[in-house]
């Protein structure tokens, strides 16, 4: 059986501060997995360690402690890094290339074959057609972005690294990026998308880790995360025949409540547990968790 | 080997298409033009001024085009986030280093030659003979300028570009020194200094500016061992760079 896409045990990154004299921790006792084919979403708020993780991940940083694992191997393994595909953050890029001689160079570096045709195609589509010829540094953000989605996705990778691919971009690219992530997923690669955009974490992913100060304070599947077990959404008609009610009621009062509804003539419409949004979970898990340092 | 030459090739690729390098080759060329103009008052001694000031001219340029060329490469790769997918998938740090040295090496030395070729030219021009070690000569200085494009590469992976060059001028400087010379900087610490300045080349080993001018042959095997010598400490440096680019987080 083939091992995990990722697997991280234990993780800490500390930086030094003041010379050395004191250290500031970034990640602590961080421990994850994503299962093959599976999207994973890596949210948490400003500073709370995720692109430290990525860095880590990817070999860009040393661990302070813990492990990382990648298909079983280590991150500076060659037979992984041929799977990886990596978009980071705001990229910016030597600016003198045109996105064909950026893609022909990286294709030689990963011993791809570098045909116009297959780098055409690839750059038509994440939307940059027509753009090959155009050197980098007259490009918006939103095309830089365009161009480390197309620098990812040219050896076909297994698994995609996302430091917030969208940030910066407008509701139609966005809408771009997630349909791609979704065809990559569809052809069997696995995801791991750090995110700030929770709509699109709680659109595309399958599970979501979420992070602050450092350490995980919430994880799970995305539909265990939204749904809650104590309290119950109640929709239902009065008897007067105003228009429908909708109320949230705890699992304690649940039955009281719908003894209430029925001796007072009202119809039951729906009664369910009452789902989260994925904000409200984001919120609720960053605000009460993580320690400090 | 493929990923390294392709990167290098992008190396090339990148200096080539920025000012630096042709702002370089361009005061190697004016101050060549200049030497040919100045006057002497024997033909012997005005052909002696063009190639001892000629040589002089390129080693000069060997270590601007080392500072001009690599001091800026790494800290541009970290700002501009290219060093973050490019170590993330296709390349090691060791490649990334090679690469990016091999690169600036080969545009290194295609400015050497053609300051070689400009010396040459204005010898020419004022119907003087050139010298037959000249090339060799101008190998051999191109072999120090590799020697310090990697002490470029080295303070580049924990300096800013700014303190980069006095730092490199610096050792470009002692290097010049005999141990003597160089211990009589701080005679407190002899051993110190004796140590500190074996780890340094003897750069004065890559100048044969006076016997070329005067016309003494210098033997071949001399340009082998000597450029030996400077190929040795270059990967030395690097591999020194290299332990400390091993090190470092791309934070």
């Amino acid at each position: 059986m083939e091992s995990m896409p990722l697997e991280v045990e234990g993780l800490a990154k500390n930086y030094p501060r003041r010379l050395g004299l004191s250290s500031f921790t970034a990640v602590k006792e961080l421990s994850l997995s994503m299962a093959d084919g599976q999207i994973l979403g890596f949210l948490g708020p400003n500073g709370a360690g995720k692109t430290t993780t990525i860095k880590c991940i990817l070999g860009l940083l040393k661990p302070s402690a813990g492990s990382i694992r990648l298909y079983g191997s280590p991150p500076a393994a060659p037979e992984v890094r041929r799977r990886l595909g990596f978009v980071p953050e705001n990229p910016d890029y030597e600016d003198s290339f045109t996105p064909l001689e950026f893609l022909s160079m990286f294709a030689r570096m990963r011993g791809l074959d570098d045909s116009r045709e297959d780098m055409i195609s690839l750059l038509e589509r994440v939307g940059l057609s027509g753009w090959e010829g155009t050197r980098i540094k007259s490009f918006s953000k939103g095309m830089r972005q365009r161009m480390s989605l197309a620098l990812a996705l040219q050896s076909v990778p297994d698994l995609i690294v996302m430091d917030e691919p969208t940030g910066g971009l407008d509701p139609l690219a966005r809408k771009e990026f997630r349909d791609i992530i979704l065809e990559e997923n569809q052809r069997g690669a696995s995801v791991f998308l750090s995110s700030h955009l929770l709509s699109e974490v709680e659109a595309v992913c399958h599970r979501a880790v979420i992070l602050s100060r450092g350490r995980v304070v919430r994880e799970g599947r995305m539909e265990d995360l939204l749904r809650t077990e104590n309290t119950y959404s109640v929709t239902w008609s009065p008897a007067d025949g105003r228009e429908k009610v909708n109320e949230t009621v705890p699992a304690a009062e649940l039955q009281g409540k719908l003894d209430d509804i029925r001796q007072s003539g009202g119809r039951i419409r729906e009664v369910g547990p009452r789902s989260l949004t994925l904000e409200e979970v984001f919120l609720s898990a960053t605000n009460s968790g993580g320690g400090g340092e | 080997m493929r990923a390294v030459w392709t990167f290098a090739l992008m190396t090339m690729r990148s200096l080539l298409r920025r000012r630096t390098i042709w702002g370089i080759v361009l005061v190697i060329i004016l101050a060549l033009l200049g030497i040919g103009q100045v006057p002497s008052f024997d033909v012997s001694g005005q052909s002696r001024f063009i190639v001892e000031f000629g040589l002089f001219g390129l080693e000069m340029g060997a270590l601007l085009l080392a500072i001009g060329l690599a001091s800026n490469i790494y800290p541009r790769d970290r700002e501009n986030r290219t060093i973050q997918p490019l170590l993330a998938v296709p390349l090691s740090r060791v490649r990334y280093l090679l690469g990016r040295f091999l690169g600036a090496a080969i545009v290194s030395g295609a400015a050497m030659l053609v300051g070689c070729l400009g010396l040459m030219l204005v010898l020419t021009l004022n119907g003087f003979e050139i010298p037959t070690s000249l090339l060799p000569a101008t190998l051999l200085l191109l072999v120090e300028g590799w020697f310090l494009l990697a002490v470029v590469f080295f303070f580049s992976f924990w300096t800013s570009p700014p303190l980069n060059a006095p730092l490199t001028v610096m050792i470009f400087i002692v290097s010049q020194m005999s141990v003597r010379e160089f211990v009589g900087l701080l005679p407190g610490a002899s051993g110190l200094m004796r140590t500190l300045r074996l780890l340094l080349p003897h750069m004065d080993v890559f100048h044969i500016k006076d016997p070329i001018a005067h016309g003494i042959d210098v033997p071949l095997v001399y340009f082998l061992l000597a450029a030996l010598y400077g190929i040795a400490y270059s990967v030395f440096m690097l591999s020194v760079a290299l332990a400390v680019f091993r090190e470092r987080d791309l934070r």
